[in-house]
């Protein structure tokens, strides 16, 4: 009996190793562990032994029936696997061909760069105000201290809609509606952004076209020094960690004193290029202490208040940074140049 | 304004340092454009015409022996002027001329050349001397083998200062040094001019008529000798960018180089009276310019008249019939002020801009004007033999006025951040050569006329200027302000990164169209404003749309072999009462293609209407009907368009472009859309969004398929079933449409209704009901029979 067991034990175990199929491996599992299989067989034989032996044997069937179940089981999963590996295999797909083209869109490079300029100065806690494009030549010009006759209106040569009205020449009339708004006459600090407009042929440099954002900070102290620092703060942000800024005497009517700011070259690092037409330093914006004058104008005692103004022209940040070398390019629209940005 | 630099040492007890010159005006005052030599050729000499003959096989060629100090040379020279015993500028081999030309030996017909006897033209200076006829001939004092540049004074350099509008001091040679001695921090010295003059009394009787002249001083002088001027004035002038004339006309164009006072000399023999009126002109009065010109006048002109007629127009050219030439024997000189807008606005409508014109315009310091017709009197004395007759005749109703700015060392400190201290201050403005009194920390500054200024704030920009900019610290306002965008700036930065994210790509266009394209597309019956002085005709009215700029921008793209174009803008449009934000969007093409999946569905009106309505859900804006327009839209196909109307208001359109219009650009399918921001935003909710419970009851779907008539929109149909089913219809799908022969003018709709009920599992009899009532209405509205 002992000798019975084990061939059926090992005819058993070749067979399930053998066996292929999940349906093969039913049929063995019915020939061994079912109601006419040999073990069965083997269990009626069981009765006709004596008491003492039955239960040795009785213990030893049923160990080789676990396991030759538990060789099914284990048959069984490989049997698995190896299905799921074959359609796996089957379903196997070349990465290599192009992925969908889901369309891919992008902000105008003016956007961004009004955008970063904006969050710089958010950050500063600045407000961002707007105002309208066609202007009054009251705001435009009369209350930034620049009256009907004064020379520096030649400066900006404007596009006139009737005698009083005209396309802004800069944002700065946004400036004396917000301080005029201003009734409480609190701190003030803003940015404005926006289109503004020039008598000017469209060339590599000149659009009459562009846009501006200029800041403006009043309040009973603010000083040269703090727009100086904020300049520096700005330059960085915009142009790197390692800017340096210089200060130059200009003139703009709405600011006394009134400068130029150049930001040491970022492409030479102040050593001389073509960049910097080999100064080291680079022209980015005009600045200056806001003109008693616009003060006055708007309702602000200049013995009590003070403050700064900043102007840059966006497109030539823009093109400073990125190596834009004519303006019109901006405003052309080929799909090939927005698109990289 | 360009500065010679022989000009401003002459100030000076020593020769500045260029480069240093350089530094300082761009640090502490004006931007330097550039400082260049006057002349920059190298290794010119001065040459000495021994013999010459003609070229036996060219007769208008010389063959020169010409002594150059330490050899003979021979040189053909081809001038008709050249001669033997002249003294010549001449080029040995080797030198670069002007125009980067190196002159090389030669031989002309079998002669050898070794150099060249120049031209003034040659070295780039042909204003020098226009009496030139071929080569110059020096003077006979001029030495063989030395530096003719040297001789001639042009061995000068010219400072280019880039001048802003608040410097008109800085036009004079007198104002550049003011400068340069304060920031040099150099001694000045600065002669009186002296003159001697005739006791016999000026003839000339002087009168204005009009405020706008406030001091004329009028000088006559006699025995006038008019010819060329010395070398060095001439150098002087050319440096600083005018060209000499003749001895009379070149001493008032140098006095008003070194005191920034324009003057004018008239031929007094040609004058027709002794009486000098300045008045403002008559309407339509005409009088002939200098440079041969009849210039009508209008009222506002400044003239100077003999009491008669003009004959000069003050400020801005003097007139033909008086002018000087070379049988003038009497002068009148005229020194005076005009009104800076009148001589502005004469100028620039007559397009006469001169040095003369441009100074007074800028404003001229009223109280240099008899020292600068005293210094043009020592000159004339000096270099025209002319004998000063009297003192000048003259008005002056300019008021004697000190003007003094009071500035405290505290209000300095606290406009600037830095701690000035009295004695930089003090330092200062004795280096700006500004008097003052102290007292307690206020500076009392008395500002002199030569510097125009306002208030303490301009000397303060004087104190930092010249302290140096860079002195003052760096810091950060301290006032605590809270900053951040506003709601519309946020919306528009949230329609940007929808569209980007949509694969959109953003344009910036010019606002400023032509006519035809301001009003295109546009719904309004305002007209586009009319720019009065457009630069050109595509460039002269505000437009109304910015869709005319979105198809320009297709039409580039699309002939530059793009083929898929999806862009949009946000950008004002100008209408007379207000301007209006909008948003443009064009699409052409395909989106999210992909070629060898064949995914290549070109866009339609659905994907329009698609990408516009998640931009109004992501906006929250609530009640947004897209419907077919009551009238036809302007440039769209009538039957794929469609307005937009939020809470019954239109705010924009989308459709496709008229066949017309897409014939016209040569292109097809292209779909466009435009509303107002502005409305976007007034209409859109602004309230916090309140969740929503999500229900825990199953929903129930059913399809169903109707047939109804072609003319029949879908529209039409949700609102029947809406209609029908208020309470637990949750949602609508329509999932098909078509079309066939055999349904004969019908179509067939197949929908997906969704029942769902927040308090309770419905029951699909309920559910049934409700299909049979939606049918049921269906066919009584729209004789809509169910498709089995
Ligand atoms: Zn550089």
């Amino acid at each position: 009996m002992e000798q019975k067991l084990k061939k059926i034990t090992s005819l058993a175990t070749e067979a399930i190793k053998n066996c292929k199929t999940i349906n093969e491996l039913l049929d063995i599992k019915a020939m061994y562990l079912g109601k006419k299989s040999e073990f069965n067989d083997l269990m009626q034989d069981l009765k006709n032994l004596s008491s003492d032996q039955k239960p040795l044997f009785g213990k030893i069937i049923n160990e080789a029936k676990q396991e030759i179940s538990a060789l099914i089981d284990e048959q069984k999963q490989i049997i698995d696997s190896q299905k799921i590996n074959d359609l796996l295999k089957s379903q196997t797909i070349d990465i290599s061909l192009p992925g969908k083209n889901l369309a891919l869109g992008h902000k105008h490079i003016l956007t961004k760069t009004i955008e970063e300029i904006e969050d710089v100065f958010v950050g500063l806690g600045y407000e961002i105000k707007e105002g309208p494009e066609i202007e009054t030549d009251l705001y435009n010009f009369e209350m930034l201290n620049l009256p009907k006759d004064h020379p520096a209106r030649e400066m900006q040569d404007s596009f006139y809609i009737t005698e009083d009205l005209l396309l802004r020449t800069h944002t700065s009339p946004v400036q004396v509606r917000s301080l005029l708004e201003n009734a409480a006459q609190k701190p003030l600090k803003i940015i404005c952004p926006g289109v503004v407009y020039r008598k000017d042929d469209d060339d590599l440099t000149h659009s009459h076209q562009f846009m501006q954002i200029e800041a403006l900070v009043v309040d009973e102290k603010a000083t040269l020094a703090d727009l100086k620092g904020t300049l520096l703060l700005v330059a960085k942000k915009l142009f790197g960690e390692n800017r340096e800024i210089r200060l130059r005497p200009s003139y703009f009517p709405f600011t006394e004193p009134s400068v130029e700011v150049d930001v040491s070259c970022f492409k030479c690092n102040g050593s001389g290029c073509p960049m910097c037409k080999n100064t080291g330093w680079i022209e980015i914006l005009g600045a200056g202490m806001v003109n008693n004058n616009v003060l006055k104008a708007a309702g602000y005692d200049p013995m009590k208040f003070q403050g700064f103004a900043l102007g840059m022209g966006i497109e030539r940040v823009a093109m400073l940074k990125h190596g834009i070398e004519d303006i019109r390019l901006l405003y052309t629209n080929d799909l090939r140049f927005n698109s990289q940005f | 304004m360009k500065v010679s630099l022989n000009w401003l040492n002459q100030y000076f007890d020593q020769n500045i340092d260029k480069d240093v010159l350089v530094k300082k005006f761009n640090l502490m005052s004006q931007e330097v454009a550039g400082l260049n030599k006057l002349i920059d050729i190298d290794g010119l000499v001065i040459g000495h015409v021994k013999s010459l003959k003609k070229h036996e096989d060219a007769d208008k060629l010389s063959v020169c022996l010409v002594d150059v100090g330490d050899e003979e040379l021979q040189i053909i020279c081809g001038a008709p002027n050249v001669a033997a015993d002249q003294k010549v500028i001449v080029a040995k081999v080797g030198v670069v001329l002007s125009g980067n030309f190196r002159l090389k030996k030669a031989k002309i017909r079998g002669v050898e050349s070794n150099g060249m006897i120049c031209s003034l033209a040659e070295l780039g200076i042909q204003e020098f001397d226009n009496e030139e006829k071929g080569i110059y001939v020096l003077g006979f004092d001029a030495i063989p083998g030395e530096d003719p540049i040297k001789y001639l004074h042009l061995d000068d350099y010219v400072l280019d200062l880039d001048l802003t509008a608040n410097r008109s001091d800085l036009l004079s040679i007198r104002g550049v040094a003011y400068d340069t001695a304060c920031m040099m921090n150099l001694n000045l010295d600065l002669a009186e001019p002296r003159v001697t003059r005739e006791t016999s009394e000026n003839p000339v009787s002087i009168f204005t008529q009009t405020k706008n002249s406030t001091v004329y001083y009028g000088q006559t002088l006699e025995n006038v000798e008019i010819k060329d001027s010395p070398y060095w004035l001439k150098s002087r002038l050319l440096a600083c960018g005018i060209r000499p004339i003749n001895n009379v006309v070149d001493i008032t164009n140098y006095v008003m180089l070194e005191y920034g006072q324009p003057l004018h000399a008239f031929d007094y023999d040609k004058i027709q009276s002794d009486r000098i009126i300045v008045r403002e002109a008559l309407e339509n009065e005409t009088i002939l310019t200098l440079d041969g010109e009849k210039r009508k006048l209008v009222a506002g002109d400044i003239v100077i008249t003999d009491g008669k007629k003009p004959i000069a127009l003050a400020g801005v050219m003097g007139g033909l019939e008086t002018e000087i030439d070379d049988s003038t024997k009497r002068i009148l000189l005229e020194s005076a002020i005009f009104n800076p807008v009148k001589i502005r606005k004469t100028a620039s409508r007559l397009n006469l801009k001169s040095e003369s014109s441009s100074r007074f315009e800028k404003g001229v310091d009223p109280y240099q004007t008899l020292e600068a017709l005293n210094y043009a009197c020592e000159l004339l004395a000096e270099y025209a033999n002319a004998i000063v007759v009297g003192l000048p005749s003259y008005y002056n109703t300019v008021k004697i006025k000190n003007k003094i700015i009071n500035l405290s060392l505290e209000k300095l400190n606290s406009v600037t951040g830095y701690s000035y201290s009295e004695e930089i201050v003090e330092d200062i403005l004795k280096r700006l050569r500004f008097k003052f009194k102290l007292k307690g920390d206020n500076f009392k500054v008395s500002i002199p006329s030569r510097r125009p200024m306002e208030s303490y704030q301009d000397l303060i920009e004087e104190i930092v200027r010249i302290h140096g900019y860079d002195k003052i610290p760096l810091t950060i306002p301290i006032t605590p302000t809270q900053g951040g965008l506003n709601r519309k700036q946020k919306t528009k930065r949230a329609i940007r990164n929808y569209f980007v994210g949509r694969g959109f790509t953003e344009t910036k266009t010019y606002s400023l169209a032509s006519q035809e394209a301001a009003i295109k597309f546009d719904q309004s019956t305002t007209k586009a404003i009319r720019i009065m002085n457009p630069l050109t005709k595509e460039r002269e009215y505000l437009r109304h749309s910015l869709l005319p700029s979105l198809l320009n921008v297709l039409v580039y793209n699309k002939s530059r072999k793009i083929e898929n174009i999806m862009i949009f803008e946000l950008a004002n449009a100008y209408f007379e009462d207000n301007e209006i934000e909008k948003l443009a969007i064009l699409m052409h093409g395909k989106l999210d293609f992909s070629t060898w999946q064949k995914q290549d569905q070109s866009v339609d009106f659905y994907h329009l209407k698609g990408l516009l309505e998640t931009l109004l859900k992501q906006l929250k804006v609530p009640d947004y009907i897209i419907s077919v327009s009551p009238k036809e839209l302007p440039n769209l196909h009538p039957g794929i368009s469609a307005i937009l109307s939020v809470k019954g208001k239109v705010i924009g359109f989308l459709g496709k472009l008229h066949p017309e219009e897409e014939h016209e650009i040569g292109i097809k399918d292209v779909y466009v859309c435009e509303l107002s921001l502005n409305e976007l935003l007034n209409l859109s909710d602004e309230n916090t969004h309140l969740y929503q419970e999500i229900t825990k009851y199953p929903s129930i779907k059913r399809d169903i398929a109707v047939l109804v008539k072609n003319d029949i929109t879908a529209e039409d149909i949700i609102s029947s079933i809406n209609k029908t089913s208020k309470k637990i219809l949750n949602s609508i799908d329509i999932f098909d449409v078509y079309f066939d022969k055999t349904l004969s003018n019908k179509k067939s709709i197949a929908l997906t209704l969704e029942f769902l009920s927040s308090n309770r599992t419905l029951e699909t009899k309920e559910v049934d009901n409700q299909i049979d009532k939606i049918l049921e209405n269906l066919k009584l509205d729209l004789n809509a029979e169910l498709r089995s």
